[in-house]
């Protein structure tokens, strides 16, 4: 599979989930990737982890949030 | 036309080109025909104490059919002595008073050897000084150039006793034979330097000959490390010009040197910092009457920029190089390949192909022509095939717009700290 496959099919499940309404509360980076949770309140349920592969999955989940996707969220747990 | 006068910390310049000291300012015939052919000042060869050179003294590496991409010496500082050199300068300076005379030097680390050679140094007429703390042979061996070059501390020492008897400019020449120069720069200030000159020379050895099994140069089959300096060393010498530049503790003017050989040069060296440059190997391989072209190429690119001054080329990029944790992620480039310009050598796709993201593809087109194209989604922008492509213009490196603000390393380091509600990532500069 070339690598923009890899990473497409990495974003496409980070979209669906943001636009099913979850939000990220979490990156963690460790030698096997970035493990990324996922938590929607409304309607509420399990928290959702993905384990991102590809560097472009890893760079596209944090423009989001620098895009200001969440950026509330980001905000409250900086105060 | 432009003005290419420089004043350098105090020091008057009719141009930024000068003769770094090496062979080429030996003596006072050499750098009066240097001055003849346009070169507006000289670093005299350095005088200290009385030394004997070895015969074999030099050696080059040429590469892929360029002679002298870089060049090796074990030469150390004059073996003539300080009083013939002395009247030399003087004579020099009589003839051409407008241009720059700076006396290199170099003696033990002690107090009282560098009051009496200033002194007399200074006694007859130079325009600035310039510690040679960056010989890195023969002299380092005796605790001076290059050994008292990489101790912070007795470089600010040195300078500071230079400083105390000196009456003209203290250009301290640094040695990059260490880890970060920016650490001796802040020391050299320190002391009291008004600027610095870099670089010195890089330890090095040009080679091993294969059938005798002697190194490259040889002194009666013994060898012993050199200084390496010409075109291979240039972008070495640019990126420590560049990191004392946008350092604020160094924050003193900067002579650039390293590899200089043509006017494109000597404007990257002023970009990135430097007040004015000067030349070695360029004139050992070329001669001196190189400085012709030099001052025509800079005064036809000043009129095309439309400046008035040479003055306004220094530090202007100085603020385009920053940290790598600061570079914008979201930038993104890919390759494209115009059929037209190309000669099919293949090269790219061997490169992409092999050490790179394999994603130049061999195509036919309608007309059954075999074509090369980037699939631009897996390109990564490394820019490889666009540095082996033979054919000029047959690969453009193309900016996209990903539609995204930007965002560096250290920016999603800080988002992700933000998110997991802690500092944990490192930033990176
Ligand atoms: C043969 C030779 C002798 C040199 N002697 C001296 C010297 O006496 N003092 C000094 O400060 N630098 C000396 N240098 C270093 C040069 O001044 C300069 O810093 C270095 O060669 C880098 O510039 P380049 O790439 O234009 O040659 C010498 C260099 C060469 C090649
Ligand atoms: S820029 Fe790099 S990744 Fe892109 S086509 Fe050229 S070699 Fe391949
Ligand atoms: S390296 Fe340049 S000339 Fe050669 S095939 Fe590629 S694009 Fe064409």
């Amino acid at each position: 599979m070339s690598a923009f496959a890899e990473f497409d099919q990495e974003r496409q499940r980070i979209d669906s989930l943001i636009g099913q309404g979850y939000t990220i509360t979490g990156i963690y980076e460790d030698l096997d990737g970035a493990r990324v949770t996922f938590i929607r309140s409304e309607p509420a349920g399990e928290p959702v982890e993905l384990l991102l592969l590809t560097a472009d999955a890893r760079k596209h989940v944090t423009a989001l949030l620098v895009s200001g996707f969440r950026m509330v969220a980001v905000v409250e747990s900086y105060s | 036309m432009a003005d290419l006068s420089i004043d350098f910390a105090g020091i008057k310049s009719p141009n930024p080109f000068w003769l770094a000291s090496a062979p080429p300012t030996n003596t006072g015939y050499q750098v009066q025909r240097a001055f003849e052919a346009g070169w507006g000042g000289a670093v005299w060869k350095t005088l200290g104490e009385p030394v004997i050179n070895t015969s074999a003294r030099f050696a080059a590496v040429h590469f892929g059919g360029q002679r002298v991409a870089g060049f090796n010496n074990i030469e150390l500082i004059t073996d003539r002595p300080l009083e013939v050199n002395l009247k030399e300068i003087y004579e020099t300076k009589r003839r051409f008073p407008d241009h720059t005379i700076i006396a290199s030097l170099m003696v033990e680390p002690k107090r009282e050897k560098w009051h009496e050679i200033v002194k007399r140094v200074e006694a007859i007429g130079v325009d600035g000084l310039e510690l040679n703390f960056g010989c890195p042979h023969g002299m380092a061996e005796r605790g001076m150039g290059a050994a008292s070059g990489q101790q912070p501390d007795l470089v600010l020492a040195q300078t500071a006793w230079v400083k105390e008897v000196a009456t003209t400019p203290v250009i301290v020449k640094l040695t990059p034979n260490i880890t970060d120069i920016t650490v001796v720069a802040r020391h050299a200030v320190k002391g009291g330097a008004d600027a610095i000159s870099l670089i010195n020379t890089i330890n090095s050895l040009a080679g091993v000959d294969i059938h005798s099994w002697n190194t490259i140069p040889n002194v009666g089959g013994q060898g012993a490390h050199g200084g390496y300096c010409g075109p291979a060393v240039k972008p070495i010498a640019l990126s420590m010009v560049a990191e004392c530049a946008r350092d604020r503790e160094v924050g003193v003017p900067i002579s650039g040197i390293g590899g200089i050989s043509t006017w494109q040069d000597v404007v990257e060296f002023m970009l990135m910092g430097s007040t004015g440059i000067q030349v070695c190997t360029a004139v050992m391989h070329h001669g001196f009457r190189i400085v012709e072209e030099m001052i025509d190429g800079l005064n036809h690119y000043l009129d095309g920029k439309g400046l008035a001054s040479v003055t306004e080329l220094i530090g202007q990029s100085v603020p385009r190089y920053s940290n790598w944790g600061d570079l914008d992620l979201n930038y993104k480039v890919v390759a494209r390949i115009n059929e037209e310009n190309c000669i099919n050598c293949n090269k790219c796709h061997i490169a992409c192909e092999d050490a790179s993201h394999q994603c130049i593809d061999m195509l036919t087109n309608a007309e059954g022509k075999a074509i090369l194209q980037v699939r631009e989604e897996d390109c990564v922008g490394c820019n490889l095939c666009s540095i082996v492509c033979p054919a000029d213009g047959a690969i453009d490196m193309v900016a996209l717009d990903s539609g995204l603000a930007p965002m560096s390393w250290n920016q999603r380091s800080r988002i992700i700290s933000g998110v997991n509600g802690s500092y944990s990532e490192a930033e990176v500069v």
